[in-house]
């Protein structure tokens, strides 16, 4: 490596981070100028179209106020609480007319969206109302996703009236899928995990579950963010995608026929610990050899007559230490012209 | 290694303190925090932290110290007009563990509904492991080298010629080892077998290069770190159209262990180096997006940029020192590529309910870093690789509700990698071997390589997969809160190896063919389903000398050969794989079976030009493409007793069976299952898990050697211990033998257990919340093996009686289990003092206690390994304690 290289990567690190700077000055200056606008003004269209939502809105935060216990009025510090986007959904575009509601208010809304509910709407029909205007982007293959087809209704994830939704955040989006995905919960706590649980105090996952699934559907197996496991895997380990001269079929192929994803009892995440794991498909020269616990020193050592010369008790080079990637740590594929058994 | 500051550490601290500052300010001068539900809250909170008796495994992401204080800092701010302002423009500024290197921080801005801009940066650090050690200087450069003081470590031994010397050896740095007795093994001498005290000279020799190496190890923190930065950037033409781009730079940097081969007398060594990490990737995205109520339509792109700076590793040979010939060895780091993608994506809602969704890509991936070509390289027909793949994708779905009680729903994928890269033929020395003459092919016209000879000569490939995979689904709502759903699923994959001389494909195409049920309810807050898949997988004929196309020699003819026969050839018209014929040993074979299996053994290695036999076992079936029957149940609960609890439990099953696998995988078993109990009421909620899993695979293979006419060792002729398996009476029975005595079969039992179970609590006590968690999980690895080999008696002198044991037979023996406990429990009580202000206390409580005997090959003492050097690593044994407090600050 080159000094210069490593001082060109630190310069555009530091470059990016004067961005980062820059940008938070400007979103500051922006919000002292602009952002904290008076309450609607009717007077401009703008203000007017404001005035005409809020008052279709008054339909419901008449009796739904500030004193609600369930805090509804919450939905006004999220994106569908911006009046000011003309997009924005009023309460009747997701909850319906419930003009049944509107005149008995013990009768429930058209479209009932509280779990704990006993007029809780199908899944569908509360689908519905957010794909109105969510279907496409991420949403695009919701139909016929697993989610979808095991009765997963949007609101099962996100809490819509919620200023912070625990699954729009990385530091708490695991907790949500676990809820249902307990295998993955307990997996996250393995010796060899990827890091998507908080384990100490002031430190957040540093993965969400998202940055490699799409529960919303994907054209890829596993709900995959990406079209296949390994596009997905290249999003950050892009050193592995090559393509290098000498390939090992099953990398190019599909990392998880190796690796297990979520956490493993044997480091790096793989299914099977080394060098079992290579003996599944490698049989010829040293490959061939049975592991066994003889020879180890903590092991039921069974040795030739009893007697083995000291310089020889010790465990076979492909058993112990880094087992087969002490010389062949390349197994992701070699660009050496000496590397067709990835040793170099 | 103390970890000095970098630039970036440096200009991102500076960053942060002065937003931080900002915020403070600003929230100073700002107005009271707001009661009114709809007025966004911003949060802020700070406070001194500390690490007591951390640990490195730890802090593995989260980058805490192992020991001292920290700084916590957090917050989220947030701006803009109030939901009821004509003004869409909002603004949101984030920060997370600002104290720590794994910080991240972004800010947003954008009026909605028109544009959206937002930058951030995170860091993610990976600690792994502060426990290693090596006696090379040069860490955190590409060039690792043995000091000038470093002595090529010994034990005192003995030869076939000579039984008083000294044997290259990385148990020569433990010197109660290296100086133990040990055993006459000089075919001449009188006491051959016997015990012999090694000689002063021998003791000096040991005493001397372990004293000198032993000082020369030295700790390398071994961690990278990701810098990531994040530009995203979303317009809207109109309420239909949109433009989003992202851009997502990241440099990494660090070290990582790699382990690395060098040739030493007797045999290849291995060392563990400090891999250098300093690389830059940058990924670009691109989408144009239309949508109304009947169609969306997007156009996007996607590229990616993988940037090295580390060219090559260049490390020396501990068993030949810092200034012997050829103690120079160098690998290949990962070479820059490029990755250009364009899709295509649209979809069209015919109703509600109908809907058909398209997607099309195509993919450029590039590499052509220059190779590295030294003098382990002779042959290098070109320069670099010049390599292109070419991804294609294509993928339709639809979904109707052709009834009110029935959805129905299919999809087509269509994905083929096809990498296009030349193949070439390359000369190499293997782990920088010298080359060896080989008479078979000798240098002329025979000869692709001229007049360089054939060892060691190997052909680049490529294995191309093509898949095509088909889907169909129904589902019936027996009731109105009872569903039955079924499916098919079709998947062809089809793989070849373009430009490769002969097929690399295990097997050309597999199909797998998956028939799928499942039953769900949902009744009041009670729901609950079972699913059950059974698929089964199979291969065209299984190709067991797809191996060849690696080895270009396999077509040539070598020389003795008649007929113009090549070893591929030869094995196709006689049906053989490179392991040759299953028959025991003939002295007088004839014809062509003379060159390629003398004695009936497996290829000789002079003769296809590699250097390591690689014929694989007849009857392995690698496990990707193996026959292979499924069935999986999948099987959940939830039951909402009352408001206040709940009760769930999963159970889920998945078997594999290989069927026609003599060896390789023979099955896999995974059973996992949890209890997970709820408990809300007005001020604590209360959860309480339990998931176990158990994840058990058998796999088989044979320690097959080579067949000979062998009558003795030492005179002796007969075998021990190997009537457990119906083994060979006499020592020249089993050389005959060697490839069909029933003892080398063998057979592993591989077994992953784990429990883990949880906890998770919150109180309100007044103004006090409380929130706590554990986990505790117990994972054990149990590996057992049936089966054995042999081992010749070494205690034994010329002269011995026939009836004296010539080999042993050592059974396979357990490992020992594999044990990882860890506890992780995080605790925090915050106090609101007043509006808007609360105090918060942390506490975090982590435990790890790991038994690997995988360890004890990296020691130095008695598990160290005759030829890797140890790094003294050690398994993860750690409690460490976190404090905070913290003010937080919402307004």
């Amino acid at each position: 490596m080159s000094k210069n290289q490593t001082l060109a990567g630190r310069g555009a690190a530091a470059v990016l981070a004067s961005v980062i700077l820059l940008t938070a000055v400007t979103t500051v200056v922006l919000a002292r100028s602009s952002g904290a606008a008076p309450a609607q003004q009717a007077t401009t269209p703008q203000g007017n179209l404001v005035q005409a939502a809020l008052d279709k809105d008054n339909v419901c935060t008449e009796c739904h106020d500030p004193s609600s216990p369930k805090h509804t009025l919450t939905i006004y510090q999220t994106r569908h609480g911006v009046k000011g986007d003309a997009t924005a959904p009023s309460c009747q575009s997701c909850h319906g007319d419930s003009t049944v509601h509107i005149k008995d208010t013990k009768k429930p809304t058209d479209v009932v969206f509280s779990e704990k509910s006993p007029n809780l709407s199908a899944a569908e029909a509360r689908n519905t109302a957010c794909l109105t205007c969510h279907d496409a982007k991420a949403r695009t293959n919701w139909p016929g996703s697993q989610h979808e087809s095991r009765g997963v209704a949007c609101n099962s994830c996100h809490n819509i009236h919620a200023p912070d939704q625990k699954v729009l955040s990385k530091t708490t989006q695991a907790e949500v899928c676990f809820t249902c995905h307990k295998t993955q919960r307990a997996q996250v706590h393995r010796i060899s995990a990827h890091p998507l649980a908080s384990k100490s105090l002031a430190t957040a996952p540093k993965m969400s579950c998202s940055d490699c699934h799409n529960p919303h559907g994907s054209t890829g197996p596993h709900l995959m963010a990406k079209a296949s496991v390994n596009d997905t895997c290249f999003a950050c380990h892009a050193e592995k995608r090559g393509p290098f001269l000498w390939e090992h079929a099953p990398v190019s192929e599909d990392c998880s026929l190796c690796h297990t994803p979520h956490g493993s009892a044997n480091a790096p995440l793989l299914k099977v610990r080394q060098p079992v794991l290579c003996q599944d498909c490698h049989s010829g020269d040293h490959a061939n050899q049975v592991g066994s616990g003889a020879n180890l020193t903590t092991g039921k050592v069974t040795t030739i007559n009893g007697t083995q010369q000291p310089g020889a008790r010790a465990p076979r080079q492909q058993l112990g230490a880094r087992a087969c990637i002490s010389c062949h740590p390349l197994v992701h594929g070699s660009n050496h012209p000496a590397g067709a058994k990835f040793s170099r | 290694m103390t970890t000095k500051p970098t630039t970036f550490n440096r200009v991102s601290t500076a960053i942060v303190r002065g937003v931080m500052a900002g915020l403070a300010f600003s929230a100073a001068a700002g107005p009271a925090a707001a009661q009114d539900v709809t007025r966004p809250t911003s949060t802020f909170e700070a406070g001194p932290a500390g690490v007591g008796n951390g640990a490195y495994k730890a802090a593995e992401y989260s980058g805490l110290p192992s020991k001292g204080g920290f700084a916590i800092g957090h917050f989220d701010w947030r701006g803009g007009g109030l939901f009821d302002s004509d003004s869409a423009l909002r603004w949101r500024m984030t920060g997370v563990d600002l104290g720590l290197d794994t910080r991240g921080i972004y800010a947003e801005v954008g009026v909605q509904g028109r544009y959206r801009l937002s930058v951030g940066y995170n860091g993610v650090r990976r600690n792994r492991s502060d426990s290693f050690q090596m006696p090379f200087a040069g860490a955190g450069t590409n060039r690792i080298t043995l000091p000038g003081s470093w002595q090529v470590p010994t034990v005192a031994g003995s030869a076939a010629a000579n039984n008083v010397t000294n044997v290259i050896s990385a148990r020569g740095l433990t010197p109660s080892v290296a100086t133990a007795p040990y055993i006459d093994t000089q075919t001449t001498s009188p006491t051959l077998g016997g015990l012999l005290t090694p000689t002063s000279a021998q003791m000096s020799r040991v005493l001397g290069a372990a004293n000198a190496d032993l000082a020369l190890f030295q700790n390398v923190n071994l961690s990278t770190i990701r810098n990531r930065y994040d530009l995203d950037f979303g317009y809207n033409f109109s309420p239909t159209l949109g433009l989003d781009v992202n851009i997502r730079p990241e440099h990494r940097e660090g070290a990582k262990p790699m382990g690395v081969v060098s040739r030493a007398t007797g045999g290849d060594i291995s060392a563990t180096i400090p891999d250098l990490i300093d690389t830059n990737t940058t990924q670009l995205s691109s989408n144009l997006n239309f949508h109304n109520k009947k169609a969306f339509f997007q156009a996007g792109y996607y590229g990616s940029f993988f940037r090295n700076a580390v060219p090559f590793m260049s490390f020396q040979n501990w068993a030949i020192g810092p200034s012997g010939p050829g103690t120079l060895n160098t690998m290949s780091s990962t070479p820059n590529s490029n990755f250009n993608q364009v899709n295509l994506s649209g979809g069209y809602n015919k109703s509600r309910t109908t809907r058909l969704t398209l997607n099309a890509s195509y993919g450029r991936n590039t590499q052509n870093d220059a190779f590295l070509i030294d003098e382990s390289t002779p042959v290098v027909p070109v320069n670099s690789l010049n390599g292109l793949v070419i991804n294609t994708a294509f993928n339709a779905r639809f979904s109707t509700k052709p009834a009110k009680r029935l959805t129905a729903s299919a999809a087509y994928k269509y994905d083929y990698r096809d990498n296009r890269t030349d193949v070439h033929v390359f000369q190499f020395m293997d782990a920088n071997q010298p080359l060896a003459a080989n008479a078979s092919f000798a240098a002329g016209p025979n000869n692709p390589l001229g007049p360089v000879l054939a060892t060691n000569a190997g052909a680049n490939r490529h294995i191309n997969t093509k898949r095509n995979i088909g889907l169909a689904e129904l589902e019936y709502a027996v009731t109105p809160g009872q569903w039955l759903k079924g499916g098919y699923d079709f998947q062809q994959v089809d793989r070849h190896c373009p430009g490769s001389w002969i097929t690399c494909a295990n097997a050309d195409t597999t199909w797998e063919n998956t028939g799928r049920a499942e039953w769900r309810m949902r009744l009041g807050q009670t729901t609950a389903r079972v699913g059950y898949a059974y698929s089964t997988r199979r291969a065209s004929n299984y190709n067991e000398n797809a191996f060849l196309a690696l080895v270009p020699y396999a077509g040539v003819t070598p020389a003795g050969v008649t007929g113009g026969e090549t070893y591929a050839s030869y094995l196709q018209a006689n049906n053989l794989t490179g392991w040759g014929p299953s028959l025991g040993f003939f002295p007088s074979p004839t014809g062509n079976a003379a060159v390629f299996f003398p004695g009936n053994s497996e290829t000789h290695l002079n003769v296809y030009a590699w250097e390591n036999r690689i014929a694989e076992l007849p009857g392995l079936r690698r496990f990707d493409v193996a026959d292979r029957d499924r069935h999986k149940v999948r099987s959940g609960l939830d039951w909402a007793a009352s408001d206040r609890v709940s009760i769930a439990a999963d159970l889920d099953y998945s078997g594999d069976d290989f069927l026609h696998s003599r060896y390789g995988i023979q099955d896999a078993r995974t059973l996992a299952g949890t209890a997970d109990l709820t408990l809300s009421f007005e001020a604590v909620t209360f959860n309480a898990f339990y998931t176990y899993e158990d994840l058990h695979s058998h796999s088989a293979g044979n320690t097959f050697t080579v067949n000979s006419n062998g009558t003795n060792v030492n005179g002796a002729t007969g075998l021990s211990g190997n009537t457990v398996c119906n083994g060979f009476v006499t020592l020249q029975e089993r050389n005959n033998n060697a490839k069909l005595d029933p003892c080398l079969d063998w057979f592993a039992d591989r077994r992953d257990l784990v429990h883990s179970a949880g906890v998770n609590l919150t109180k309100q006590i007044g103004e006090l919340e409380l929130l706590g968690s554990i986990v505790v999980s117990r994972a054990t690895s149990k590996n057992n093996a049936t089966g054995g080999n042999y081992g010749n008696n070494v205690l034994i002198g010329p002269g011995a009686t026939p009836t004296n044991v010539a080999a042993f037979y050592i059974p396979a023996t357990p490992f020992p289990s594999v044990y990882t406990d860890t506890d992780d429990l995080i605790f925090s009580g915050t106090y609101r003092l007043r509006t808007g202000q609360a105090l918060r206390v942390q506490y975090s409580y982590q435990r790890m206690n790991s038994d690997d005997w995988g360890y004890e090959g990296l020691q130095i003492g008695e598990g160290a390994i005759v030829n890797v050097l140890p790094t003294n690593e050690q398994p993860f044994k750690y409690r460490s304690h976190a404090f905070g407090l913290g003010y937080v600050f919402s307004f």
